[in-house]
């Protein structure tokens, strides 16, 4: 009967309307931009002279580095960065907390008004994690635990310069996740001849049209295979970085605004007082709070790394020394890293580090072997005077490009 | 009268659809809906008199029954009646709904949740920082009872006593055999469609709520109460803190609405509200898991339980609207999907029950 399938029509099309507005808005977001032709010199200047210091702004960062799923893992997300004690258990907080953001995705907001006005929440089902920079103030609030943690910044320095620098587990101040423009700047220093520069499609990200910014290292030893940069071209700011994996299709790591406002934020935003109810623990600057963090992080952060290679294949070690004990017997470092010759290796898609049984760590955007070959050819080391990895003393740079 | 009102019923149905709530009824259909498949227009006679289990006397008929005016008149002056009885039988509806002792008995149990944790924190005095979200902080402030109890009651109760309301929308009158009776009287089938689930979605709202207030009431009467800390740290007042609880229940009450309209289309598959009620509680289950499993990840945006947990987004300085925006899209998709869906099952269906 023509009436019966007549009153099932809206039952087809509702289904089919709603496809097509979801359809519609994808292609709407993902519209390329058409914008006026550039040199990806002319670029890296416009990046360069970017000088956007006022905004907020949301950022997600989504890492498939193939590390476990640690959200198993007990205090995975709940410490964020107050456990940095040596005891194995702290550290285990710590390093899970560390390596949670390292994995899977995450939501962020940013506010920024100046270098010394920065704000960023990252926003975890029914909690949140919030590091605040007002002045030489900076504060790590963690609303799972209720706790915070105050520093006094030293009046030279200077925001980024404190960060570790390795290009996918860079954790500058203030917080564990950087923002699409801090991440992308620390890349764009570390321009270097063993770096090619082209650009891809113009782009649009955060509904900004944007140029997109394609590293590729020239050296095939590495296990990066390209990084992509979105420039705003309007501001120069950078909007979204990807890193892929050599060989991979879809990013390893990449980081982006999912909206951007350029306006002031509100400066009741800066205002941190810890409410009530809140353990607030003092700590020396260095010691800001990134806690033992991952692998990779420890390397960059112990006394006198060594490096050795150059531009994106560069390997740096650094002894741990006597608390290597410390790390091995937590149950998460044998679930994270795989047993092999003379240590063991936490291997990622994007960063291998190896740990060897005298207590040294080498670590770089290189396959496992290649760390394994310069273990066996450096000479041992013996360090007791090394400091532990839980509290790292001044991070030194450690980019593979820089 | 009854005929009279049969008679001009047919032609006005498409432009009454969509009166109490903005439902499947807005579709262009110009096809009358109550002829074929419905009993016999002699019938109409004593139909209006709808008998519910539990109640004498459902308002359904009494109140449009003055309100229509005798013979047709031009369309202008026949549709202010047919929407005053549009939301008569909403009223009736809700008065039906708000009247039986199963829906008492649901929000009770509701109430409870939040009165147990209350009273288990306090006999206790806190706890070792594990269990649900916001447990540690009850001690300091008893606003964040309502909180607990809705982090503890969305996964499982609210669905299940929304499930309980929705599924049985149209299967329930089904199967006490009034549903053939509510179609013969003045209510065409879009009509009977929008105003069931306009009960559900109230039901709904009367869930959440009675969890949040019962939350405040109980955390007034055993903790102290004062400023309320948020996520990020920042600290309001109380309240700001009760006009953001409420928010919160809007939200999930929000967050509700696809898994009524999911319902609602069940209901109209059986004659079995057990059934009904059965499955749309497994799906918000089904749906939970996988949201839970990493294999289906490209698939968790488009479930309807994706953003349930989100309502912390409230509770954030400033406040972040994206989940409540995204959470309204999601859920006008399902409500547009199945409310069609039921349409169509609905108004083709032959009503024997």
């Amino acid at each position: 009967m023509a009436r019966t399938w007549q009153r099932w029509v809206p039952a087809v099309a509702a289904p089919a309307v709603v496809a097509v507005a979801v359809v519609g808005g994808v292609f709407a977001t993902s519209a390329s931009a058409d914008l006026p032709e550039k040199t990806p010199q002319q670029v890296l200047e416009l990046a360069a002279a970017s000088d956007v210091e006022s905004f907020s702004g949301d950022v997600q960062q989504s890492a498939d580095l193939g590390l476990p799923d640690l959200s198993s893992v007990p205090g995975g997300s709940g410490a964020a960065s107050g456990g940095s004690g040596s005891s194995a258990a702290d550290a285990d907080a710590g390093i899970s907390s560390a390596l949670e953001l390292l994995t899977g995705s995450h939501d962020a907001r940013v506010y920024a008004d100046g270098p010394t006005k920065v704000r960023v929440q990252i926003l975890d089902q029914l909690a949140e994690r919030d590091a605040i920079r007002s002045g030489d103030d900076l504060w790590l609030y963690d609303s799972g635990d209720q706790t915070a943690v105050h520093s006094t910044v030293p009046a030279e320095t200077e925001d980024g310069s404190t960060g570790s620098g390795d290009d996918v587990s860079a954790t500058p101040l203030p917080t564990e996740i950087s923002t699409p423009a801090q991440l992308a700047q620390k890349l764009l220093d570390a321009v270097d001849p063993t770096t090619d520069v082209t650009l891809g499609a113009d782009t649009k990200v955060a509904g900004r049209s944007a140029y997109d910014l394609i590293l590729t290292p020239r050296s095939s030893d590495t296990l990066v295979g390209s990084v992509s940069i979105a420039v705003d071209s309007e501001t120069g700011l950078p909007l979204s970085v990807e890193v892929l994996a050599r060989g991979a299709s879809d990013p390893s790591f990449s980081v982006a605004f999912t909206s951007l406002s350029l306006d002031t934020p509100s400066a009741d935003l800066f205002a941190f007082t810890p409410p009530e109810g809140t353990t607030v623990t003092e700590k020396p600057f260095p010691e800001h709070g990134d806690g033992p963090a991952t692998g990779s992080d420890a390397a960059s952060a112990g006394p006198q790394p060594v490096v050795t290679g150059e531009g994106w294949a560069r390997i740096v070690e650094l002894p741990v020394g006597a608390s290597v004990t410390d790390i091995t017997s937590s149950p998460l470092f044998s679930q994270l890293t795989t047993p092999v010759d003379g240590g063991a290796v936490l291997q990622t898609t994007l960063v291998s580090v190896l740990l060897t049984d005298d207590g040294r760590v080498f670590a770089g955007a290189v396959p496992a072997e290649q760390l394994q070959a310069a273990a066996a050819a450096a000479p041992d080391v013996a360090t007791p005077d090394a400091a532990a990895p839980a509290s790292p003393t001044a991070p030194a740079p450690a980019s593979p490009a820089e | 009268m009854s005929s009279d009102a049969h008679g001009t019923h047919s032609p006005g149905e498409p432009g009454r659809g969509p009166a109490p709530a903005a439902a499947p009824g807005s579709l262009p259909t110009p096809t009358p809906l109550t002829t074929d498949t419905s009993a016999p227009a002699t019938a109409t006679a004593d139909a209006p008199t709808r008998v519910t289990p539990g109640d004498t006397l459902a308002a359904a008929s009494a109140s449009p029954g003055p309100a229509s005016p005798g013979p047709t008149g031009t369309e202008l002056t026949t549709r202010r009646p047919q929407r005053a009885i549009g939301f008569g039988f909403f009223a009736s509806e809700l008065s039906v709904l708000f009247r039986r002792r199963r829906t008492w008995a649901m929000l009770g149990a509701l109430a409870a949740i939040p009165v147990l944790i209350a009273v288990a924190i306090r006999l206790t005095d806190g706890g070792d920082g594990r269990g649900p979200a916001f447990l540690d902080r009850i001690t300091q402030n008893g606003l964040f009872v309502g909180m607990t109890a809705l982090v503890v009651s969305i996964p499982l109760f609210l669905p299940l006593t929304v499930g309980v309301v929705a599924g049985d929308t149209i299967a329930g009158e089904a199967s006490t055999g009034t549903l053939r009776y509510l179609l013969v009287s003045p209510v065409g089938r879009i009509r009977l469609l929008v105003v069931k689930y306009a009960a559900a979605v109230v039901f709904s709202l009367a869930a959440t709520v009675t969890v949040a207030l019962a939350g405040i009431l109980i955390g007034f009467a055993l903790f102290p109460v004062g400023p309320v800390t948020l996520l990020s740290g920042d600290t309001i007042s109380v309240g700001e803190a009760l006009l953001r609880s409420m928010l919160i229940a809007a939200y999930v009450t929000l967050g509700l609405v696809g898994l009524s309209a999911i319902g609602l289309f069940i209901s109209t598959l059986t004659d079995a509200p057990v059934g009904a009620m059965a499955a749309t509680v497994v799906l918000s289950i089904v749906s939970q898991v996988l949201g839970q499993l990493s294999q289906t990840e490209w698939l968790h945006p488009w479930l309807f339980s994706y953003y349930w947990l989100d309502f912390a987004d409230l509770l954030r300085q400033p406040i972040e609207w994206s989940s409540f925006g995204g959470n309204a899209l999601l859920q006008l998709g399902y409500v547009i999907v199945f409310g069609a869906l039921a349409y169509g099952r609905f108004a083709s269906k032959d009503v024997l029950s």
